[in-house]
């Protein structure tokens, strides 16, 4: 890396001519930035959180002030309704992390054979939407009909199936099969980053591979396992697609659940923001816990780039690492798409397999006949690379102004940056309605509100990325530039955005793809004329549509894969499942 | 080169329609001749539709430009509750966009009737459809231009014709138990219809005892069908629409119309004050009740509302089965209560 810099400044200067003298210049335009960076956070995430308070304080009707909408969001069933999103959140993270730390520890650290498999194993996991990944499942391990319900009752004679997804260990282990990519991203990025130095200590001393990762490794990526299971936690609990497809058959009340009914007629968007509140609380706490947690052993995290890793030798072990692994992505990836596949290719699927029952058919009507769903798709990939341009461009604006110190209240703009972290999907989706539906905006209904939503959800990624990409990159280079006489915008637009090219295109996809399977802000936001591939599946899924509705997943995910490989070809492997 | 080429065709294409145009025309009475008259000088219309799914609708709106060249319909397809959002915001901002709105959810139209935002007009092909369901606002303020049932479908492979329910009490009988759907009336207006009618025939009871059966609760109607498909469950309270839809693939589903009644759910349409295409507008809501709006519906499985049209294989008209139909009020009185008993009784 910092030879790759050097060789950068070397040639920059010497393309750039001396002009007028910069540290007026450069104070201008990093004050405008500033201004800048924060107009547009305070548009996209004060003004949404400010109107939700408001409006849970507002009457539906007349608008007046009134405290009606608490008593009729937190009626009993309400609170029960967090109570279980709050353990079926908890319960989905720890799952998660039983699924994605071994293998990002196996990943980073161990002579574990066919790594690049895996990892485009748990890319396919990753950009599965969750919800299409439950239906699949329901494939699998609906109690009478399931796949694996049928084999075993075959094998066995048994007379009942061996597993039942309709229950809470069924909803939360389909939850758990496509939030641990997350887990999984966070902890190898931080284990590729630890040098191994202290490892080799502890092995000098006599420690064991086992006691050597559990007293060592493990307290070294804490911090980032923490802010991944944070992550996977809120986005359990904005999760409404996998609750709508399993939780409700098995009784289990939800809170996204209870919001959603309280946009059924009558409306009552105003009892929802009220419910929606305590959220922010509940998610500004675990931020709290997690300082708290942490905050006497910050020095942890400042190892930098790691040097002279080693790999552990596993000998025999790695196979069952592998294998491990491999289980895994079957239960995630494979499984459930062969389910899908089989109706994806059918005429009618409920006559299971057979010659004459297979068609390409579904996959000709959604991509020849129906002009709806290509423009559906197209609407997909547009509005998700618009909000992922929109983030990285925003990401890297404050991560700049805050690694470089040019403004006093830096901390308050990582605030801001990472508040959207804070706030799950669907309780943004309702803020974003609230501030931006009704004139003078008036954008309900439009590509700008997504469009908007999407960069508003996803910015926390595309700032901490570059925030941790700008780390690596040492100031001195620019400042040479700016000896040389040029502005601050030039040496950003001249040094340093060159250099972090390959980082900023991986925040580039890891914005685009959750974008684009994005459901709960979605599904409050989209027009008549602004569908989206994630609303569209659910709509097909309400029709009873199941022929097309596969073929669809199956087209939205063989084309994020193919974005995805375009991706690896251009900034090589590692970019895609990295934060930096 | 090539734009001067399309410029071409679009006027050939103009003129060809023009001609067409005029012998429509010919055929028309009086009163649709007036409204087309109108309705070409406002060159389109707007539908807000919760009726069928995105492209029936949009076929409907093409086949109105072709009976009626010269009026353009743009169909923006949505479900209910986001049509009726789109619409209020619409009307809050003073400007409405939609001239014709259409709606499975009938509680809209009593909201903006009692509001003053829908004009007057009754369709004069209203007195042609099955009787049952004209008059439905004697006001005249809106007009049915859709009607879903619900009614029984089951899976052929596991289920014989003959042993299949044919009435709702059957499918409360124990003998069903671990094999019945059924839809949530707090996620699904077609369920909550349904609701109404079954406590009015045989009391909350009725829930009590088919939730003994231990009966597997989807969000929308429609999640039925998937599940007789996949075998998971064999009998279901689904909508006959998307059960032929499917069968019509080959799958093994079928419909079973309950003696004591199918439960018919009405989705009325009406103009919007204030609408920019008032002329267009009426003409739409005549050509929705006509017999090619209504072959187009049935074609798609959609239940016919001109009693003339033949319904697809395995599907009854509307004039050929017991149908029961709560009306407006009784659903407005009974809905709110139902949601909630719904709750308590499946134990959500």
């Amino acid at each position: 890396m910092k030879l790759a810099a050097s060789e950068g400044t070397a040639k920059g200067p010497a393309g750039i001519r001396p002009a007028r003298p910069g540290p007026l210049i450069g104070f201008d335009s990093a004050l405008l930035l500033w201004l800048l960076a924060v107009a547009v956070l305070a548009l996209l995430v004060l003004n949404p959180l400010l109107r939700l308070v408001i409006a849970s304080f507002q009457a539906t009707e007349t608008g007046e002030f009134t405290l009606a909408n608490y008593p009729l969001a937190y009626s009993p069933r309400g609170v029960r309704a967090l109570l279980n999103s709050l353990f079926y959140s908890g319960a989905v993270t720890v799952v998660a992390a039983l699924l994605a730390l071994p293998i990002a520890w196996a990943m980073s650290r161990t002579d574990m054979p066919g790594k690049a498999f895996v990892r485009a194993l748990v890319l396919g996991a990753f950009i599965t939407p969750s919800y299409l990944g439950a239906v699949g499942w329901i494939l699998l391990a609906g109690p009478n009909a399931g796949w694996i319900n049928r084999v075993w009752m075959g094998l066995t004679g048994s007379q009942s199936g061996l597993l039942d997804i309709y229950g809470f260990s069924g909803l939360v282990f389909v939850t758990a099969l496509y939030g641990f990519p997350y887990m999984f991203v966070f902890t190898a990025d931080a284990l590729d980053l630890v040098s191994s130095e202290m490892e080799e200590a502890a092995n000098i001393l006599g420690a064991g591979m086992l006691r050597t990762t559990i007293r060592i490794t493990l307290p070294l990526v804490l911090p980032a396992i923490l802010g991944g299971a944070i992550i996977t936690f809120l986005d359990t609990m904005a999760l409404f697609g996998t609750p709508a497809i399993i939780a409700l058959p098995a009784r289990i009340n939800v809170m996204t659940l209870q919001l959603w009914q309280f946009f059924e007629f009558p409306v009552r968007a105003e009892a929802a923001a009220a419910y929606a509140i305590p959220l922010i609380l509940i998610t500004c706490l675990l931020f709290g816990a997690r300082r708290l947690l942490l905050g006497r052993r910050g020095y942890v995290t400042l190892t930098g780039k790691g040097e002279g890793r080693t790999r552990m030798r596993t000998g025999p072990w790695r196979w069952v690492l592998l294998g491990y692994s491999l289980l895994v992505c079957t239960l995630a990836v494979f499984l459930p798409f062969a389910a899908l596949a089989q109706a994806a290719f059918s005429r009618a699927w409920g006559r299971g397999f057979s010659l004459e029952n297979l068609t390409l058919g579904n996959f000709e009507y959604l991509l020849f006949q129906q002009f709806n769903a290509r423009q559906t798709i197209l609407h997909s990939f547009t509005y998700s690379a618009a909000a992922a341009c929109l983030a990285v461009a925003l990401g890297l604006a404050i991560a700049y102004i805050v690694d470089r110190r040019l403004v006093p209240f830096g901390n308050a703009l990582t605030l801001l940056a990472t508040a959207p972290f804070v706030i799950p999907g669907i309780v943004l989706a309702i803020g974003f309605y609230a501030a931006y539906a009704a004139p003078p905006f008036a954008l309900y209904g439009t590509a700008a509100i997504l469009v908007l939503a999407f960069t508003t959800r996803f910015l926390p990624i595309a700032y901490v990325n570059c925030l941790a990409a700008l780390r690596a990159i040492n100031p001195e280079m620019e400042e040479q530039v700016r000896i040389l006489g040029c502005g601050r915008i030039k040496a950003i637009a001249r040094v340093v955005a060159p250099l972090l090219k390959k980082s900023l295109a991986g925040s580039w996809l890891l914005v685009f793809i959750p974008a684009t399977r994005e459901l709960s802000t979605a599904i409050f936001l989209v027009g008549a004329n602004t569908r989206v591939v994630s609303v569209m599946l659910l709509d097909l899924s309400e029709d009873g549509n199941f022929e097309t509705l596969s073929a669809l997943g199956i087209i939205l995910l063989a084309s994020t894969i193919l974005i995805a490989l375009a991706g690896y070809k251009l900034l090589g492997r590692d970019v895609l499942l990295r934060k930096a | 080169m090539i734009r001067t080429g399309r410029r071409i065709v679009a006027i050939l294409a103009a003129v060809c329609t023009g001609v067409l145009g005029i012998s429509t025309a010919a055929a028309q009475s009086d009163h649709e001749k007036q409204l087309y008259d109108g309705a070409r000088k406002e060159g389109q219309l707007t539908w807000y539709t919760a009726h069928y799914d995105q492209a029936l609708a949009t076929k409907i709106g093409k086949a109105f430009t072709q009976k009626y060249p010269g009026v353009q319909a743009n169909v923006i397809k949505a479900t209910a509750q986001v049509s009726f959002q789109r619409l209020l915001q619409d009307i809050k901002a003073g400007q409405v966009q939609s001239d014709v709105f259409s709606s499975t959810d009938v509680s809209h139209f009593v909201y903006l009737k009692q509001k003053g935002d829908l004009e007057k007009y009754v369709p004069e092909n209203e007195r042609k459809i099955v009787a049952a369901f004209q008059n439905v606002d004697p006001d005249g303020f809106s007009a049915v231009t859709w009607a879903g049932l619900v009614a029984i479908s089951y899976n052929r492979d596991k289920v014989h014709e003959a042993e299949a329910p044919n009435n709702w009490p059957i499918l409360a009988d124990p003998k069903w138990t671990g094999k019945v759907a059924v839809g949530d009336p707090n996620f699904s207006g077609m369920v909550g219809v349904w609701t109404v009618a079954m406590a009015r025939l045989y009391g909350w009871d009725y829930f009590k005892k088919l939730n003994q059966g231990k009966p597997l609760i989807g969000r929308s109607i429609d999640d039925s069908v998937t599940v007789l498909n996949a075998g998971e469950r064999v009998v279901a309270a689904a909508d006959p629409a998307p059960t032929l839809r499917s069968a019509a693939k080959g799958n093994p589903l079928a419909v079973i119309y309950p003696t004591d009644g199918a439960v018919a759910i009405i989705g009325p349409s009406g103009i919007i004050k204030g609408a920019k295409s008032p002329n267009a507008g009426k003409l739409f809501l005549e050509f929705l009740l006509s017999t090619e709006a209504a072959k187009l519906v049935a074609e798609n499985f959609e239940q016919s509302l001109r009693p003339e049209v033949t319904p697809p294989p395995g599907a009854k008209s509307l004039a050929e089965v017991k149908i029961v139909r709560p009306s407006i009020e009784e659903i407005a009185k009974d809905l709110p209560a139902n949601k909630e008993r719904w709750k308590e009784t499946f134990g959500m």
